[in-house]
């Protein structure tokens, strides 16, 4: 395919947003561009114009606080968020995913917000980050909101951002004593690739019962996918290796996934529950703090 | 054994400098004056006539110089199988039918990339599909859509092997097994895009600079294709990053770009795009394999009855070649006193698969040292034992094909137990781990003169100079696996010169002497090798007259070319330097520069291949039980490659073998659907990356091969067979699942244990 | 719209006119003439293409001309001291045979580079995690490994 666009790279949000207004549904963001250049090579998408937004100042910030948790901005790297120093000590999980994700040279371009953005059910960053309770901060040019993670997809490539929007940050709260979270997936080569399976859990321990699990499983629905029944099975129970065994089972169950060139779905369905209770081990193991 | 002072060593790469530095030049790195970009518009469909081409649009766009349909071009049909014209399938662009998803139908040539891409979408194609076929079953139906309509049953060629008598055998045997396997397509995935620049000069005469194995044969179909002379049309190889068997044909891209130069009077170049290298590039042959196997009791093999289906895809290309030789391989490690083969080379509408490293091995070896595997358990007789039991020794005859002469194959069984501590290791019973084994034996070049070239297989030029350096001048292409720097050091050996005394030109028919084959089928070490030490014998003969003459030497003395000295043998001083002495030549010869050439061709060698190869291989892998992954920790290797002459480069041979055989075994698999190949990026074609290595120790078995350059022979091509058997008896060992239909898959693990129970 | 950008590698400054669409691999290939930086796959998975952005590795086909204007960019042209001498990295692949048909040689480098100015005596275990973004189909990796090892030792 041939491409052809006009191409910007303000240096204020408030350029970027009026540009967005501009050219509505005709624009596309640009991050680290590994998703986007290769949509608009295969013709998926054909914007006229494409706003580059590592040119903002002060967007790619990283930073924590002990009351308001974690602050990713737009375009923060792949590579960086996973080697921030906050992250690697009160969110190993999410550093886990961040690495899970591509190889050296991608998540050297590559941005958190960016992998989110993309809406694939695949994206290895987004199952932690939606059991951890992370939240999307929305602008435009008519305002702002803020999005829980949860709610932020909608289908391969979709998300409740829509033309003239852009997502300036994520934010994800303190983890809570006693808590703990894991990332898993599987890919047949080595975990420098996309993932056939993911899964990312978030366990809350209240003396030694579980208060609070979300399990978030990738690429085994249209988009990254909560497994409530698992959950529910776990809430009030004391961890076990049986416990999370049958957790494990019941994701699977509820799992939707769809054969395709990495895996097959009755494959998948299976991974995804041995992923899902190993996860859930290494939580509850980060929970008790061992 | 004969010392050396460089052969045998690791001496480093000659071109590796202007690799390590970015300075190599590879064909895309070509830059010529007003250069124009060519585009190919491949077919969207499987099978189609070609009712009508509309390239008016196209041809409007401005920027554009030149679109090209089959009806522009010569009609003549090409195929590297020049012997049988019949074989001979293939146009550059499409006439008339499409054949497979990819086949080419036009060409566009333009200012630059984006207008000639542009101009391909401006090219209407009227096609009228037909209904296609996409595996060997459907295609040998009766009644089943041909995809050459010339080509009845769409079988385009038959080879038999036969002896013994194998139906008596059977009857005699005392355990008969008989299984199917089948084995995937895989790409070669060589770093680098083909690519091709041609230049037409006033005269009409082209040069095309291009990323082949093969500049002789690309030079000569070009003549055919073209309509013109073969002294007409020169091609050189520069740096070429890899090829395995992939580019060893002549390609349509090659065509066109001279053709397109010719037409508008400037250079042309093609590159393709990984997309169009992974989804109609050439490919590993799928396969069907039966193979029934007859054993005595105590495990001597009494027979083997094989019927190889080959999935060829929409034209011949290697695989006539492929049919023979994965025949060969099927009886080729043991000892079968009866033997028949079958196979049959059929066109399906796909891309068409070609030679790729192993050339039928890695497939004929896959099922027959998994069967050998099988039997082993059943006739509750260790595999290594049953292995040695039937291992080829030297002397032995293969009916109709040669017989060994270097055989180091017991010794490697040997060495691969000990290495591994196999005994040890396969008893236990830790889950989810397990040792297995396989072998292989590979060719050195081929005999069968599928090309009819009328030239010797191989041939040198050297010519030496009074300032005491030499110039070797070969058409034996490097690819990548380091041959100008093992025929340097072979020269460099045989007139005991140092490596920088040698200035090196190759694989440019205009300059390099005709001919050579190219590099395919291990073929380079062992037939320019000779070549080299040929010339280099010639070259020695007149020095040695020269020396003699001088020092007034009694005739029973030995001379020898030693440390930059020609001199007798024990009396270093009656002796000069090496430029003195090719001074005293060309004085002699008033002012005739000294100047020879070597050749070889091998006779009396039967029709496969010169000399034999040979391996085993032990894999060591912890089977992730619940989720089906592989890990694969250890390779042991154990090999024969005769004289080893650069000990770096065979290592970093079996090394690169030892990954693509891993990718074949679990990883890697052209995935179709009907004829679309699904996985088109290496995101999607998995090959193994460096953390998905295993640690791999290997020893070689010294051997001498006496039809072999300073006895040695091939290396690093046969290796790519023995891992995925080896692998998949480690995984039966480990799972109990037993790998019939490559590749070993995490999926069909956890199906096979949970069929197991 | 053609962008007039500057573009600065291994220290040179080139003011090119760019569409915006085009890749620093183009760019860099075609206009510049720096052909040690390879294509291999033009979709982000072979690391043949790897040229260091601001001292990070990247994949120049997946980065827009555009988006590299102003940066400090080095490609394998730019690794060795001079005509003469090697970068210890060069050496080491040199050495320990690392290059067959050199295709991934440049990426591996700087990817070495990025790798060793980071980490100066990486383990075996981050060797290859670090190189896994560069495909090889020849040298099956060991001596690639070995070679970034031995490069280690060097620079210390
Ligand atoms: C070789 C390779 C391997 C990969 N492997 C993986 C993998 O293993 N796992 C995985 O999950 N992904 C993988 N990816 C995909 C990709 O690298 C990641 O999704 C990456 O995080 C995307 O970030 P980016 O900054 O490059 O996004 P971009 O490509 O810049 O943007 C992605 C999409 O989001 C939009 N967008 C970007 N930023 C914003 C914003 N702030 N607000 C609103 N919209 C926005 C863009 O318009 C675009 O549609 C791989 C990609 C490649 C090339
Ligand atoms: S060419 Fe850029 S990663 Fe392959
Ligand atoms: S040396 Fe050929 S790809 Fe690495």
């Amino acid at each position: 395919m041939i491409v052809r666009f006009e191409y910007f790279a303000p240096k204020s949000l408030d350029e970027v947003l009026r540009l967005l207004d501009e050219y509505g549904p005709d624009a596309c963001l640009l991050a680290g561009g590994t998703d986007l250049l290769l949509k608009i090579r295969a013709g998926a998408v054909t914007p006229t114009a494409v706003i580059a937004i590592k040119a903002v100042k002060g967007l790619d910030l990283i930073s924590f606080d002990t009351t308001k948790g974690l602050f990713i901005g737009a375009t923060a790297l792949l590579s960086d968020f996973a080697g921030h120093p906050a992250v690697t000590k009160h969110y190993p999980a999410l550093r886990d995913a961040a690495l899970a994700t591509a190889n050296v040279q991608v998540r050297n371009m590559g941005t958190v917000i960016g992998n989110l953005c993309n809406a694939s059910p695949c994206a290895d960053n987004a199952p932690t980050l939606i059991a951890m309770g992370g939240t999307a901060v929305v602008e435009s040019r008519n305002g702002g909101r803020c999005v829980p993670l949860e709610d932020f997809f909608k289908g391969p490539g979709q998300s409740v951002i829509g033309p003239g929007e852009i997502v300036t940050s994520v934010t994800v709260p303190v983890p809570p004593k006693g808590s703990g979270a894991s990332y898993l997936s599987l890919s047949q080569r080595s975990r420098v690739d996309m993932s056939a399976v993911g899964a990312g859990v978030f366990v809350r321990l209240e003396s030694s019962r579980i208060a609070q699990a979300s399990i978030v499983m990738g690429s085994v629905g249209p988009v990254p996918m909560r497994a409530s029944k698992a959950e529910a099975i776990l809430a009030g129970k004391r961890p076990s290796a049986a416990l999370f065994a049958r957790a494990g089972e019941a994701a699977a169950k509820e799992s939707k996934p769809i054969s395709d060139v990495r895996a097959s779905a009755s494959y998948r369905r299976q991974a995804v529950g041995v992923l899902v209770e190993r996860a859930l081990g290494e939580a509850a193991a980060r929970a008790k703090g061992d | 054994m004969a010392a050396f002072d460089i052969v045998g060593k690791g001496v480093p790469r000659t071109d590796a400098r202007a690799k390590a530095t970015g300075s190599a030049t590879y064909t895309d790195d070509i830059k010529l004056p007003g250069m124009l970009h060519g585009r190919l518009l491949r077919s969207p469909v499987a099978h189609a006539r070609i009712l009508n081409i509309d390239t008016s649009r196209a041809k409007a766009l401005p920027g554009v110089k030149s679109v090209i349909t089959g009806a522009d071009i010569p009609p003549v049909r090409y195929g590297n199988w020049r012997l049988f014209p019949n074989l001979q399938d293939e146009y550059a662009l499409a006439r008339d039918k499409v054949r497979f998803i990819g086949d080419e139908v036009a060409a566009v040539a333009a200012v630059d990339r984006d207008t000639a891409e542009e101009a391909l979408g401006l090219i209407s194609v009227e096609y009228e599909e037909l209904p296609a076929v996409f595996d060997v079953d459907a295609a040998m139906r009766r009644g089943a859509p041909l995809v050459h309509d010339e080509v009845e049953g769409n079988v385009s060629l038959d080879r038999k092997i036969r002896y013994g008598d194998v139906e008596s055998a059977f009857k005699e045997a005392d355990y008969v097994r008989k299984d199917t396997f089948t084995v995937q397509a895989v790409s070669h995935a060589y770093l680098e895009p083909c690519s091709s620049v041609a230049q037409c000069d006033q005269d009409g005469r082209i040069t095309l600079w291009t990323s082949t194995q093969v500049p002789y044969i690309v030079q000569c179909l070009l003549a055919s294709t073209l309509k013109m002379r073969e002294n007409d049309i020169r091609v050189i190889k520069p740096t070429v990053g890899g090829g395995f068997g992939g580019k060893m044909e002549l390609r349509p891209w090659e065509f066109c770009a001279a053709f397109m130069a010719r037409s508008t009077g400037k250079p042309v170049k093609f590159t393709l795009t990984r997309r169009e290298e992974l989804a109609t590039g050439r490919r590993r042959h799928p396969m069907k394999l039966i193979s029934k196997v007859g054993f005595k009791k105590d495990g001597t093999l009494l027979a083997k009855d094989l019927k190889i289906l080959l999935d060829g895809g929409a034209y011949n290309a290697m695989g006539p070649t492929a049919t023979f030789l994965c025949g060969n391989f099927g009886a080729m490690l043991y000892r079968y006193p009866a033997y028949r083969f079958l196979g049959l080379h059929v066109y399906t509408n796909k891309p068409p698969a070609s030679a790729m490293r192993g050339f039928g091995a890695p497939q004929s070896l896959f099922a027959s040292e998994t069967q050998m595997n099988l039997a082993a358990e059943e006739l509750g007789i260790d595999p290594i034992d049953l292995r040695l039991k039937n291992a080829q020794v030297p002397g032995d005859e293969i009916p109709d094909v040669a017989t060994i002469s270097s055989c180091g194959f017991r010794e490697c069984l040997e060495n691969v137990a000990v290495m591994s501590d196999w005994k040890k290791k396969r008893k236990s019973k830790k889950k989810g781990y397990g040792v297995g084994i396989g072998c292989y034996s590979f060719i050195s070049g081929g005999v069968f003169n599928w090309f009819n070239t009328q030239y010797a297989f191989s041939t040198a030029e050297v010519r030496a100079f009074a300032d005491g350096t030499v110039h070797l001048l070969t058409m034996a292409s490097d690819i990548g696996q380091g041959s100008d720097t093992v025929l340097k050091q072979i020269l460099a050996e045989e007139l005991g010169l140092a490596m920088q005394d040698i200035r090196l030109t190759t694989a440019d028919t205009a300059m390099t002497p005709q001919a050579d084959l190219g590099t395919w089928g291990s073929r380079v070490t062992l037939m320019a090798g000779n070549a080299v030490i040929d010339a280099a014998r010639q070259i020695k003969e007149q020095l040695f007259g020269a020396v003699s003459a001088r020092f007034n030497l009694n005739v029973i003395y030995d001379l020898e070319c030693k440390g930059g000295r020609v001199q007798a043998v024990g009396k270093p001083e009656r002796g000069v330097s090496f430029g003195e002495a090719v001074a005293m030549v060309q004085k002699t010869n008033r002012g005739k520069a000294l100047v020879v050439r070597g050749s070889y061709t091998p006779r009396r060698k039967g029709l496969v291949t010169p000399a034999f190869s040979f391996g085993a291989q032990v894999a060591e892998v912890q089977v992730d039980q619940r989720t089906g992954l592989v890990d694969v920790k250890n390779m042991w290797t154990a090999h024969d490659c005769g004289t080893v002459i650069n000990s770096k480069s065979v290592e970093g041979q079996l090394e690169g073998s030892l990954h693509m055989g891993l990718g074949y075994a679990l990883s890697e698999q052209l995935v179709m659907d009907g004829g679309v190949t699904v996985n088109d990026t290496f995101l999607d074609y998995k090959i193994p990356t460096a953390l998905d290595m295993p640690h791999g120790v290997s020893a070689c078995v010294p051997t001498y091969e006496p039809e072999g350059p300073m006895g040695a022979k091939e290396a690093g091509e046969g290796m790519v067979s023995p891992t995925a058997p080896a692998i998949a008896d480690a995984v039966h060992r480990a799972t109990g699942y037993r790998c019939m239909d490559l590749p070993i898959t995490p999926e069909k693990i956890l199906s096979g244990m949970k069929n197991k129970g | 719209m053609k962008h007039v950008i500057e573009l600065k590698v291994n220290g040179d400054s080139y003011q090119v006119a760019v569409d915006p669409w085009r890749t620093l691999n183009e760019v860099l290939r075609e206009d510049l003439n720096l052909t040690g930086t390879k294509l291999g796959c033009g979709t982000g998975d072979c690391g043949a293409c790897t040229v260091l952005l601001d001292g990070r590795t990247v994949s120049s086909c997946l980065t827009l001309a555009v988006e590299a204007a102003g940066k400090d960019i080095r490609t394998v042209e730019g690794l060795a001291p001079s005509g003469e001498e090697l970068h210890p990295i060069q050496e080491a692949f040199i050495e320990e045979g690392a290059i067959q048909c050199g295709f991934c040689t440049a990426g591996m480098e700087l990817s070495a580079k990025y790798l060793l100015d980071r980490n100066p005596a990486p383990t075996e275990r981050e060797i290859r995690a670090s190189m896994s973004g560069n495909l090889c189909r020849c040298t099956g990796y060991d001596k690639i490994v070995a070679a970034v090892d031995a490069a280690a030792r060097k620079m210390k």
